[in-house]
């Protein structure tokens, strides 16, 4: 075993000593990894804003037939009939106010809610984390930002910020474990449908946030909503949070799974580009094989040194791709909006050493075939080939 | 009498190219004794090579018996035929055959990371090693800084840094000029007198033929003349 190990700084002195080659092949790999970290990522976000938890417990109400903020109008007034349903817990009224009614990766969405409704339409466990909420009841342009949105923009508390054209005041910048909370910017609802007037939505919010007090009973709930309003003049579609989401981003969500076909596309351009630069190097080092042999060498030495190049090569090239990507993407904050609704590329340290982790076991099998081959050739036919 | 160090008996090599059957080497009968330095001539195609090989256990025979020491080397696995090179045999190439991406001092440790022996203890050998070759001077050049004969110092110190009984020369001073090819074998004439190493060289050249002490005729696979110095 000992002596296994001995050979590794021989093969790193190899790799590091044709740097051309190797730096090739590495950043090949690194951009591959770069690639898969970061579809991997979109699909995370993806998966974490779509997949309904146990625990949820908030329902959209939305107007019927409607897919844009824009064009989703119901009366505020709604809000006491939706309380008095069996199994709601409490109901806001919410204005939603986009600056970009499309997919993007930029886009700022107001929410606006009544003064004493601001508690319960956050989640639970959000937290101010700088400003405060009595500062944001005391101004009527007050916004409490989601902080990946401050991160994003660079907004601070102070601050005066203008989106969609509404300018707003930063009293505070909240923190929350719900990526619809981090990136929206929190209003008063008065504030919202006043500096909508010119489009007719005063007395009409987009939707309203309902939680009930059983998750197990979302269904039930959302269906009374529905027949509660359906003979209404605006009638209701209500679904749970995470549903609305998927509804909305459908076409983020159509893009990820196809993302997920270019990842292991990435995955099997790593393979190929390790077997393709091992293949090369096996090459031109027949001679050195024959020589090492000829020292004594064995050839299941040679070929282990050929698998620890393979691996060495993912390794290398996964730790710089995968992190890298995560580095990018836990810096930028990227968020695709669609609709009001957030979907975040969330990324974390496990995704990337996962990637890495990938980009090892490839490496290593990328060297097996070469490695068998060599460790079963003799030193005559070695030194034959040169 | 003592037993000779190499005893050939009936050695034979035979290769078949397509249908054509080569018998590079023909049941051959030789023997040599510990701490001789031979010179193996003969033209091309005579098996001066294929005995080379077939001593340092590169290849193996077809027919007979070849013994190195206690060592019966034709019977041996490929692993363990290995495992004795790495421990018994010293081979210096004609190209001096170093590794390109290693410098002088990483080609000479090459041999003994196969060794269970401590970091220091490489270490010290390879340095007396490069000592003994007269290139101390230049453990950190790689082979395309080195000279002709520099380089096959390096090749040198790399054959006997596992301190092997014998040294295999496939025409070490072939690609030298004529001043460098008298140092590399004064070189090898004293590791064959003061360390007492047994040599088997081939080469072509009748000049080299001076340093050593039996001198091997070979021709179409037989030994055709055996002739020892009177030193």
């Amino acid at each position: 075993m000992s002596r296994l190990l001995r050979l590794i700084p021989v093969v790193f002195r190899t790799l590091r000593r044709s740097p051309i080659r190797s730096g090739l092949t590495i950043t090949g790999i690194a951009m591959a990894m770069y690639l898969f970290t970061g579809v991997e990522s979109m699909r995370n976000g993806v998966r974490d804003a779509t997949e309904a938890g146990a625990g949820d417990s908030m329902l959209v109400v939305y107007r019927e037939n409607r897919y844009c903020p824009f064009t989703s109008r119901l009366p505020e007034w709604y809000v006491d009939r939706i309380e008095r349903i069996d199994g709601v817990k409490a109901a806001v009224p919410m204005q939603i106010l986009v600056s970009n009614c499309r997919a993007s990766l930029d886009v700022v969405t107001f929410r606006g809610v009544p003064e004493d409704a601001l508690g319960a339409s956050l989640s639970p466990g959000t937290e101010i984390t700088s400003g405060s909420i009595s500062d944001w009841k005391q101004r009527g342009d007050a916004a409490i930002v989601g902080e990946a949105l401050a991160a994003r923009r660079g907004i601070r508390v102070g601050d005066r910020f203008n989106a969609a054209g509404v300018a707003v005041y930063v009293a505070g910048i909240l923190e929350s474990s719900e990526m619809q909370d981090r990136n929206s910017a929190w209003v008063h609802l008065p504030f919202l449908q006043e500096a909508l007037r010119r489009g007719g939505t005063g007395g009409f919010v987009t939707q309203f946030n309902v939680v009930v007090d059983d998750p197990a009973r979302m269904d039930e709930v959302a269906l009374s909503i529905d027949q509660a309003f359906a003979h209404d003049e605006r009638p209701t579609a209500t679904r749970p949070e995470k549903a609305f989401i998927g509804r909305a981003a459908r076409d983020i969500v159509g893009i990820a799974n196809f993302a997920g076909i270019l990842g292991w596309g990435a995955l099997v351009a790593v393979f190929a580009l390790i077997a393709n630069a091992i293949m090369l190097a096996m090459r031109d080092r027949i001679r050195d094989h024959a020589i090492m042999q000829t020292l004594g060498w064995t050839g299941p030495l040679i070929g282990w040194m050929v698998l620890v190049e393979g691996a060495m090569l993912g390794l290398f090239g996964g730790i710089l791709g995968a992190f890298g990507s995560w580095l990018t993407i836990q810096y930028g904050r990227f968020a695709m909006t669609m609709e009001g609704a957030s979907i975040e590329i969330s990324t974390s340290a496990w995704t990337a050493i996962i990637g890495t982790g990938l980009a090892l076991a490839l490496g290593i099998l990328a060297g097996v075939a070469p490695a068998l081959r060599l460790s079963r050739r003799s030193i005559a036919s070695s030194f034959g080939a040169v | 009498m003592s037993t000779p160090f190499i005893q050939c008996r009936d050695l034979t090599r035979t290769y078949t190219r397509g249908t054509e059957r080569i018998t590079p080497l023909d049941k051959l009968d030789l023997d040599i004794d510990r701490g001789r330095f031979v010179a193996l001539m003969g033209p091309s195609g005579s098996g001066k090579t294929t005995l080379l090989n077939l001593l340092a256990g590169i290849d193996s025979p077809t027919g007979g018996e070849l013994h190195v020491g206690d060592t019966p080397v034709h019977s041996l696995s490929r692993g363990r035929l290995a495992a004795w090179r790495a421990d018994h045999v010293g081979y210096i190439f004609q190209l001096y055959n170093l590794v390109p991406v290693l410098n002088a001092y990483e080609n000479v440790e090459l041999p003994l990371l196969l060794q269970s022996i401590s970091r220091q203890e490489r270490h010290r050998r390879v340095s007396n090693a490069m000592e003994a070759v007269g290139i101390t001077d230049r453990h950190k050049h790689y082979p395309r800084q080195l000279s002709g004969g520099q380089e096959q110092r390096v090749a040198i110190a790399r054959a006997i840094v596992t301190e092997p009984d014998l040294l295999l020369c496939d025409e070490p001073t072939g690609d030298l000029d004529r001043e460098t090819a008298t140092s590399i074998m004064n070189l090898l004439q004293r590791l064959n007198r003061d360390e007492g190493r047994t040599i088997v060289m081939v080469t072509h050249d009748p000049a080299t033929t001076r340093w050593a002490d039996t001198l091997l005729h070979l021709e179409k696979g037989r030994l055709l003349e055996h002739e020892e110095a009177t030193t």
